[in-house]
């Protein structure tokens, strides 16, 4: 399509213009990675206190349990567990992962993959990020009103919403703070959506785009379209609590007339499944390139897997149903959502297969990012099989509301989006700071963390199956669930396995930044325009708007001399 | 770093008209959601409701929505010529203070009309029909106040002479008429039907 060039911009020569207010999307994208990096932390340390919580019930938390909660002796008290769960689940999806795959890589990857030299709306993009941070602190400020945070689950459904179930200016706050989020999170969207439809360099068509720009694209689309939805259940749900509207007030609760706390759970699922895949999309495409970059092979079908991510973006749209088949749904409709979840699980085969048939017979480095890129492989593939157990009506009715949802959500939700977030991180951090990161740390960091992540969720979908219930204080007070007592201390302990991972994940990068060896232009040696340029990235990109003239996982052609790859911006070379 | 080459100034204007047009629209659809889903909600209730108006409730009456309504189609009108003589390269203030005054007007009526209900007994809290007429227009209202402000900024880029004016105007001109199409939709549904 039309397309133009962007103007070099001087150089940022103050403090402020350079780190601070930036229009620059890489120092943006650098912004929203330490932001993303400190909830990731703070949501991780709310899981500890949770897993405690549940392996061992009634002892105090070791440490910070004295600091946190001196009232009860450093016992987790029953409302605060509440809390906990709610606040994990909001900071993880809206805090922690959403700002390092999509305002991070989104960012930093877009104009560098498509050729361009910023966004094309640098003002909006920087005032994403400081919404983000406005919403940052109502949530946070949220923790320190007399009744604490919002603690009706992530899901915060009424009337545990409402000022029935929680009373107290958290819940208020925490609707706020998501609606801020959910407009800066469409300021992206808009920016992500304008930049590649208009600034792809000359020659490069939709298909000659990485696969990682398309994963970002396609969540960008589904951000742009349900996060509305979500901001008008919000906004319905702050009238409720702060106008008195009865908009999800119903019987007993509301003084006259009638709402419909239901209506909330269709809204909220309406947004919620579509935002399961604005998670994972993007996860999807780094790790669709990575595979391919470390095989050294072209990305076997990239042009169905590109297709079939769209045919699922397309599909999450309508199969928000199977969150509420408990939700007293009609058979016929329920039977309807089945049918429409279980279609997804072609479009997914499809580019699972592409996966597989890229690193089939494929010369394979077994750098950090390709590890993390197969962990998500293996990660999702479990995740998304346990998936049809939830989406078929009748061992979901079983399963509903335990642990094995949790355990697999975390496969799909966690494992995979953080793992492939951590791919990333590793796989572009030359191109970030200039410097490579520690292979050998990275190793380590990649097999603590997928033993870790594995001891957990495996453990929670098998405590799950065996009729454990989510979001209970303490289930042990039943006398069946008694015997889980020691299953639940190993997915504490591995739990805490994982998250002592993670510190070494915080000290590479960091010394990394500072101390590792400095980075080749190319250290990967892939084709695709951020490598063409210097590393770090000037920031002007790219002094000369690149022509491309061939696809991005150009490896492994046999008429080539003297390598096994052609950037995008050379002529594919023929017999 | 700093120099331009006079060929990008030519290519980057018309590509800031694809831009911002791009953007609009992904904007809108945004937006569009938004309305979308409290007309659903509308949707839900009115149809899931054994009597409508519920509760008791009496229709409210139709004399102020219909002025706002025709406030906003005329608002709406002189835009599309004041837009049309702005592309011809025309600066033509008198059309956009007439789309600003009417646009006051809109609000203007849209205040009385809830005093008006708060003057029958009918408040926020009155059931669910009140809640969505109050909440409904006032999400609309909200959006008006910003069309409003973009109107304001506008005479400011004509007055400076801006070369992305005609840019800015469209782009503009698509969210004031989105706005009204939204109130079309909300008169008719919630107050006539």
């Amino acid at each position: 399509m039309a397309f133009f060039e962007q103007e070099i911009h001087d150089a940022p020569s103050t403090f402020l213009s350079k780190y601070v207010f930036s229009f620059d999307h890489k120092v943006i994208a650098k912004q929203f990675l330490w932001y993303g990096i400190a909830f990731l932390g703070i949501g991780g340390m709310m899981a500890l206190l949770i897993r405690w919580t549940l392996a061992f019930p009634g002892e105090p938390f070791p440490v910070l349990g004295q600091i946190l909660f001196p009232d009860t002796n450093g016992v987790v008290p029953p409302d605060t567990y509440a809390m906990l769960f709610t606040l994990h689940g909001t900071i993880m999806i809206f805090y922690a992962i959403t700002p390092i795959l999509i305002g991070a890589f989104g960012n930093y990857c877009i104009p560098l993959m498509i050729g361009a030299r910023d966004m094309v709306f640098p003002t909006l993009n920087m005032l994403s990020f400081w919404l983000a941070l406005v919403s940052a602190i109502l949530l946070l400020a949220s923790l320190f009103t007399p009744l604490g945070g919002a603690a009706g689950g992530w899901t915060s459904y009424p009337t545990l919403s409402t000022l029935i179930g929680s009373a107290g200016v958290g819940q208020t706050l925490w609707c706020l703070a998501l609606f801020v989020l959910g407009v800066s999170s469409t300021m992206g969207a808009v920016n992500y959506i304008a930049t590649i439809i208009t600034l792809r360099a000359p020659g490069m068509g939709y298909f000659d785009m990485p696969l990682t720009v398309w994963g970002l694209w396609l969540t960008a689309v589904l951000n742009a379209i349900f996060l509305p939805v979500l901001g008008a259940g919000l906004l319905l749900l702050t009238f409720d609590r702060v106008f008195g509207t009865t908009f999800f007030l119903a019987g007993a609760a509301a003084t006259s007339g009638s709402g419909d706390p239901v209506l909330f759970q269709h809204v909220f699922w309406i947004f919620g499944h579509p935002e399961v895949y604005i998670l994972i999309l993007p996860a999807w495409g780094i790790v669709s390139d990575l595979l391919s970059f470390f095989a050294r092979k072209p990305a076997f079908g990239a042009r169905s897997t590109a297709l079939s991510m769209t045919a699922i973006t397309i599909l999450s749209t309508v199969v928000y149903g199977h969150h509420m088949y408990s939700g007293q749904m009609s058979p016929l409709l329920t039977q309807s959502f089945m049918m429409l979840t279980m279609t997804i699980s072609i479009p997914s085969a499809v580019f699972f297969a592409n996966w597989l048939g890229t690193i089939w017979k494929g010369a394979l480095r077994f750098d950090t990012p390709m590890l993390f890129a197969l962990g998500v492989v293996f990660v999702f593939g479990l995740g998304g099989l346990t998936g049809l157990y939830l989406a078929t009506v009748s061992t979901d009715l079983y399963l509903h509301d335990t642990y094995f949802v949790v355990g697999h959500f975390h496969y799909t939700m966690a494992a995979s989006v953080l793992l492939g977030g951590f791919a990333g991180t590793y796989f572009w951090f030359p191109k970030m700071f200039g410097r490579m990161m520690n292979e050998t740390l990275g190793k380590w960091h990649f097999w603590i963390s997928m033993i870790g992540l594995n001891g957990i969720f495996m453990g929670m979908m098998i405590i799950g199956h065996a009729g454990m219930h989510r979001r209970i204080y303490n289930p042990f007070v039943y006398e069946f669930l008694q015997n889980l007592i020691p299953l639940n201390m190993f997915i504490t302990y591995s739990a805490i396995l994982m998250g002592s991972a993670q510190i070494i994940f915080v000290y590479n990068f960091i010394h990394s930044m500072y101390k590792g060896p400095v980075a080749t232009q190319n250290p990967w040696n892939v084709g695709t325009l951020e490598w063409t340029i210097p590393s770090p990235a000037p920031h002007y990109n790219f002094a000369e708007i690149p022509v491309v003239k061939c696809g991005p996982h150009e490896f492994g052609n046999p008429n080539l001399k003297g390598k096994d790859f052609q950037y995008q911006t050379e002529e594919l070379v023929k017999a | 770093m700093a120099q331009v080459q006079s060929t990008n100034i030519m290519t980057a204007k018309e590509g800031d008209k694809v831009i911002s047009s791009v953007g609009m629209i992904v904007t809108l659809v945004s937006f569009g959601m938004l309305f979308l889903t409290l007309m659903m909600a509308f949707a839900l209730y009115r149809f899931t409701a054994p009597v409508w108006p519920p509760a008791g409730m009496t229709r409210p009456d139709l004399l102020l929505p219909t002025l706002s309504t025709l406030m906003i189609f005329l608002s709406s009108f002189f835009y599309v010529k004041f837009e049309k003589n702005t592309s011809t390269g025309v600066v033509d203030k008198k059309n956009l203070t007439l789309t600003l005054v009417l646009g006051l007007a809109f609000m203007t009526s849209q205040f009385l009309f809830w005093s008006h209900l708060k003057s029958q007994g009918i408040f926020v809290s009155s059931g669910v029909f009140a809640s969505i007429i109050y909440a409904f227009t006032w999400i609309h209202a909200a959006h008006i106040v910003v069309g409003l402000a973009l109107l304001v900024w506008l005479f400011g880029a004509l007055n400076s002479g801006d070369k992305l004016a005609a840019v800015k105007v469209s782009s503009v001109g698509k969210f004031w008429h989105f706005l009204g199409i939204v109130w079309l939709i909300m008169f008719v549904t919630i107050f006539v039907l």
